[in-house]
């Protein structure tokens, strides 16, 4: 059976079997269990409605505790345990990573990242929201730099390893630089920027990103306050700076802890551009180095991503908590 | 902002010129791999994609037969025609001796190689010497040779060979020995530009990349599907069934969105091991369903939440059950919401790498197409850029696709995921 | 060819009846092929009614050659012989025999594995006095021996691989035609390689193509030209050493290796697109430096496979050709060779399983693919003028004039030092590392395995 044909079969039996699922429970919760018969129909129901939003919540609940939930202790478990798996060696990947020079130089390329590349496309995202705020053509021009986003990040990779090619001929870089009678050079190998060749393509497709959500919060803000400012004279980039950013900067953290989230997930870039050699390792990447080879380190990195990531965890939670109330 | 119409226009201008400059380096790079997509794979490498509509210089090396050759005086000589017999078939725009430097002389000139004798250090030695000088003209040697040695003109230069060749190919070879076996000589000569389809055709008929496209798709359709059902039941739960860790639940699907996926992957691949399902289609759906889930709640529960409330209020009066409140009322309206989320699944599954590298078997059967390209073609087609090309873009064509026509929902859904 | 032979051979032939005969690749007894000992293996052996199961790498093509080699064998012994390919070989074969569902015979693409396996006890040792055979009538046999020999269950050393098919790698391409309009000639060893190198960059001509790239495995090109220097520099006991980590990655005899590989890679004048370019260059994309007008390098070292990336217009003979890679001339090390190869073993011993093993010894059991292409055996009786054309006739005089044979180490080291470190320790190195603090890295990335 042609792997398609069963995913087309997978499909009908999820959704069957989730829709008849709910059906059937919610059958047995309101005729078996607890039916609404009259000498204690109340009762009855408001026993039904306490234990109906867990047969909602199942399925979803069951994904996310045995898929999500289960692994970051899974994970911390098996970090523990050397290579087979075997032997239980404390925190000793921890140590041993630690003490690397590939770790640490992944490790501080990772916060490279982390600083530069949400910094940047926020940045741009707002420079574009607001230039093309009032432009005629914004809408079309916002679209195309928004784009980016549906492109798989190894087609970007492969998009940008052509720009950055080392010849003349075909990478545009060099084209520009032979243009002025400078030698090509290979910018994925200059050591220390090469980082932020990689970067700028994750930029490139997060910047559009950024620009839609800015947008959005830039046309919220009340007319009023932009008028009254214009009235005190205040120039344009005053307007931009003093009375807009400080109004959507809710919005702008937002953006910000999304994309750092991102960055701290990805791969691929990486993968597909160097390989991680030329000293452009991320955490990510160097726990694909890992992965099948030597679960117990692979598992260390993973674990030293989650700590990093725990911070804005927490954040997003009581900011979640905060507009609940 | 409007009303300050002095320093307007001159701002205006410069927006409009910053936006035009932005979106130009967006798309170029984009731009420049479509182009070299439909270039002829040896054009990529003579010129850039920015030159892609004007000719290219090419180098080549001919060997006329060696057929007819007849001696003149002391010399033999052999002419014809480069091109072979056809009138026209190329026009020649220079030619040389040595692969070195293919196009030395012009179309009409004489290009000869000479034995001469230099003094070096102090010593008489010889070297060859190649020099072009017009058809009716003798050689004027240069007074020093390329090492910077003098030419001595006593002994004088000995004439070993010559080449004429004229725009149209037709060439005069003078040898001092005699010409028995075909003479290599090179020319260069403009190509015009040539558009094609033979990359798509060999990537898609000859490289397997048909079979990563069909994998892909198996991968991307049950994952962007079976979320969805299971995610709209918890969400609607969360949003309008009051129960006590109602709470506690939201505050934990929020918590997991920024789960990395990093820390599943070893775990689950060992419990997928364990339970049978291995590296297999089945195991990706379900990794993808699962890495979803906490999106598509998130998604959807915000959406249900801001539904009007009398709505379902009346509904709950009329005797509705909340399975019918559900499936006849909130799924119908959310139906916006569900489309956005399903365009990010569908992109994320199609797009992904690293779930597919880790759930899926290492085999080349069960490559997904970004798989494919990072694994595969990067490491074989290294540099031939057609091929990567047009590989990229028939990976990328669908989402794109996807992402033009419903880029409403896709806003809508950053907006509602991100902005609350 | 000894004629007398074919009148017995012809006869069998026919006895076995035509309709198997008219199906084989050719005809038993006839043509130049070597069918001594054919014509005894089929008396001695019968097999009527038995299977033999063979699983190994070789899919599609190299199946479908393989298959008609093993037709013989059907012919001979009639038994069948049901082989079946892999691309994930490695993983099946260890998952099959731990759970006792092994073939009779695997072939193995490296020894590490099947070293592996043997201590495991999943192999059986292959006939006493087979190792002495192997010796005797395989070039380089005492090297093709010791790789096959392995430490069993009982910690006994026995024979337990025997080579089938070779890949040489010590091979340098080059185009004759621009060899012949510069006037260099193919140098005789090492030093005359270094000087040849030397006055092509005085003559404005850039001696090597170079390219180390390979998507995630990229470095790899740069391990076989260590591997190669290290067999050029010292005792092939100290190239054991260094592959089984009895001396440290980071021995100067090793450094050496490294820093003489650099002697042509890190040199700017040397490398087309300068050091830095070799790095990022595809290794299938470096050889077509050869053919541009003008050439931008004149010499490529790479494994025999190579010419399947060759532009179309390459022509074996024309515009390229190669050349074994020289050793030094005052180093008296005889002529070492780099390759790969596979290696049946027997992972499920039956009748049929030894009489392949015998089957394996007759050059027609070689000769078979060898007409086919893409095929190189040491078997030295075999006759040289069936190969499929003259590239790998002349492969295989080189690899019958080896005196060592040396398999890739990088592929007998583990996973992670032979195809992980060992790589991106040499991208390292020829982006501007010293070879010392490479191999310093190497080594301790290999001590954490211990």
């Amino acid at each position: 059976m042609p792997p398609l044909f069963q995913g087309l079969i997978t499909i009908v039996i999820a959704v069957a079997g989730c829709a008849g699922y709910f059906y059937a429970s919610n059958w047995v919760l309101d005729r078996l269990v607890f039916p609404p018969r009259t000498d204690d129909q109340g009762r009855n129901i408001s026993r039904a409605t306490m234990v109906r939003p867990w047969l909602f919540i199942f399925p979803a609940a069951f994904f996310l505790s045995l898929y999500l939930i289960y692994p970051v202790v899974g994970s911390f478990w098996r970090s523990l345990f050397n290579r087979s798996g075997e032997q239980f060696v404390g925190l000793g990947n921890y140590a041993q990573m630690f003490a690397e020079e590939g770790f640490r130089v992944a490790f501080f390329n990772n916060i490279l990242w982390v600083i530069f590349v949400p910094a940047a496309a926020t940045f741009m995202g707002l420079l574009v929201a607001q230039l093309t705020d009032r432009l005629k053509w914004g809408n079309i021009a916002k679209s195309l730099i928004f784009m980016p986003m549906a492109i798989s990040f190894v087609g970007a990779s492969l998009i940008w390893k052509f720009v950055y090619a080392n010849d003349p001929d075909i990478g545009i870089i060099n084209a520009v630089r032979d243009f002025f009678g400078m030698q090509p050079i290979d910018v994925l190998q200059i050591a220390f920027w090469n980082n932020f060749f990689i970067m700028f393509i994750m930029v490139w497709m997060q910047t559009g990103f950024a620009m839609v959500i800015l947008s959005a919060a830039l046309r919220g803000i009340p007319e009023e306050t932009i008028e009254a400012a214009i009235i005190d004279g205040a120039n344009p980039f005053q307007i931009f700076f003093k009375i807009k950013v400080p109004q959507i900067t809710p919005t702008i953290l937002v953006v910000w802890t999304t994309i750092t989230i991102l960055v701290l997930k990805v791969f691929d870039i990486v993968y597909a551009m160097t390989g991680g050699n030329f000293d452009t390792e991320i955490l990510p990447s160097y726990m694909m180095d890992y992965m099948f080879r030597d679960d117990g380190r692979a598992t260390a990195v993973a674990f030293v991503i989650m700590v990093i990531v725990t911070p804005v965890m927490v954040w997003n939670i009581v900011q979640a908590r905060r507009e609940m109330r | 902002m409007d009303n300050i119409a002095g320093k307007r226009s001159g701002l205006s201008i410069a927006t409009n010129l910053s936006v035009i400059a932005l979106v130009l380096i967006w798309l170029i790079p984009t731009v420049g791999l479509l182009v070299s997509s439909f270039r002829e794979r040896e054009q990529i490498s003579e010129s850039g994609w920015w030159r892609a509509a004007f000719s290219v210089s090419q180098a080549y090396r001919v060997s006329p037969s060696a057929e007819g050759a007849v001696q003149e005086g002391d010399l033999w000589v052999l002419e014809g025609n480069l091109f072979g017999d056809k009138e026209g078939s190329g026009s020649v725009s220079g030619f040389g001796l040595t692969s070195r430097d293919p196009g030395a002389a012009d179309p009409g000139q004489t290009y000869a190689r000479y034995e001469v004798f230099i003094m070096e250090d102090g010593e008489q030695d010889d070297t060859n010497l190649e020099i072009a000088y017009p058809a009716d003209g003798e050689p004027e040697f240069p007074e020093t040779d390329e090492d910077g040695n003098e030419i001595l003109s006593d002994p004088a230069p000995v004439f070993d060979r010559s080449l004429m060749v004229q725009e149209n190919g037709d060439f005069r070879y003078v040898d001092v020995d005699e010409i028995d076996r075909a003479p290599s000589v090179y020319i260069t000569a403009p190509q015009p530009p040539e558009f094609t389809l033979d990359n798509y055709e060999q990537i898609l008929t000859s490289d397997n990349m048909d079979q990563a496209f069909i994998n892909t798709l198996t991968v991307a359709i049950p994952a962007t599907i079976i979320p969805i059902v299971v995610a709209a039941f918890a969400a609607y739960a969360l949003a309008w069934m009051d129960f006590a860790a109602r709470g506690f639940m939201i505050a934990m699907v929020v918590g997991l969105l920024v789960v990395p996926l990093q820390i599943a992957l070893v775990p689950l691949l060992t419990l997928h091991n364990a339970v049978g399902i291995g590296q297999s289609f089945l195991g990706v759906w379900l990794a993808h369903t699962a890495f979803g889930m906490p999106l598509a709640i998130y998604l959807l529960r915000n959406y249900m939440i801001g539904l009007p409330r009398d709505i379902i209020e009346c509904a709950k009066v009329d005797g509705a059950t909340d399975f019918q409140i559900f499936t006849k009322i909130v799924l119908p309206l959310s139906f916006p919401a569900l489309a956005s989320f399903a365009i990010f699944q569908f992109l994320w599954t199609w797009n992904d790498l690293l779930v597919a590298k880790v759930f899926l078997p290492s085999q080349s059967d069960y490559w997904v197409m970004t798989v494919k390209i990072a694994d595969d073609l990067l490491g074989s087609r290294g540099g031939d850029w057609g091929i990567l090309a047009a590989a990229a873009f028939v990976s990328i064509a669908v989402p794109l696709a996807v992402f033009f026509a419903m880029q409403k929902y896709l806003v809508r859904g950053l907006l509602a995921g991100s902005v609350k | 060819m000894k004629r007398a032979l074919t009148a017995s051979a012809t006869t069998l032939g026919l006895l076995a009846g035509a309709a198997h005969a008219q199906d084989l690749y050719t005809p038993i007894g006839e043509g130049d092929y070597t069918w001594d000992g054919y014509q005894d293996f089929a008396d001695a052996t019968d097999l009527s009614g038995e299977t033999v199961t063979i699983t190994g790498p070789w899919t599609g093509n190299e199946k479908a050659k393989v298959d008609e080699v093993f037709r013989y064998f059907e012919e001979a012994t009639g038994a069948s012989v049901n082989y079946s390919g892999s691309d994930s070989f490695e993983q099946d074969i260890v998952i099959s025999a731990r759970s006792g569902s092994a073939p009779n015979l695997a072939v193995f693409p490296q020894p590490g594995l099947a070293a592996d396996m043997a201590s495991q006890g999943h192999l059986e040792p292959l006939p006493d006095g087979l190792g002495d055979w192997v010796a005797e009538n395989y070039a380089a046999g005492d090297s093709l021996v010791s790789l096959g020999t392995y430490e069993g269950e009982d910690g006994e050393e026995d024979l337990y691989g025997m080579f089938y098919r070779i890949d040489v790698k010590s091979l340098v391409w080059y185009n004759p035609i621009t060899f012949d309009e510069f006037g260099f000639d193919v140098p005789e060893s090492m030093e005359e390689l270094k000087e040849l190198t030397e006055d092509m960059a005085d003559e404005g001509l850039t001696p090597w193509c170079i390219g180390l790239g390979s998507g995630a495995a990229t470095g790899w090109p740069a391990t076989d030209w260590v591997e190669d220097m290290m067999l050029r520099l010292h005792e092939p006991e100290v190239y054991d050493q260094w592959v089984a980590n009895e001396i440290p990655f980071d021995d100067p005899q090793v450094v050496e290796a490294i820093e003489e590989f650099g002697w042509y890679a890190k040199n700017d004048d040397f490398v087309a697109g300068g050091a830095e370019n070799a790095a990022t260059t595809d290794f299938r994309d470096s050889p077509a430096g050869l053919f541009t007008i003008p050439p931008e390098c004149a010499m490529h070292r790479q494994a025999s496979f190579i010419p399947a990336f060759f532009p179309d217009d390459a022509e074996q003979g024309e515009n390229v050709d190669f050349f074994y890679l020289p050793s030094f001339e005052e180093a008296d090390l005889g002529q070492p060779l780099l390759g790969a190869g596979t290696l049946f073993a027997i992972t499920n011993p039956s009748e049929g399983a030894s009489a392949m093993i015998e089957f394996l010894k007759l050059p027609i059991a070689h000769e078979i693919w060898m007409a086919q292409d893409a095929f190189l055996t040491a078997h030295l009786g075999v006759n040289n003028d069936l190969y499929a054309n003259d590239a790998l006739k002349q492969q295989a005089e080189i690899l019958q004039e080896a005196t060592t044979f040396r398999f890739d180490a990088s592929d007998l080291m583990p996973a992670e030092i032979g195809a992980g470190a060992f790589w991106t320790g040499m991208v390292d190195y020829v982006t501007g590392a010293e070879a010392a603090d490479v191999a310093a890295d190497i080594q301790s990335r290999w001590d954490t395995l211990n």
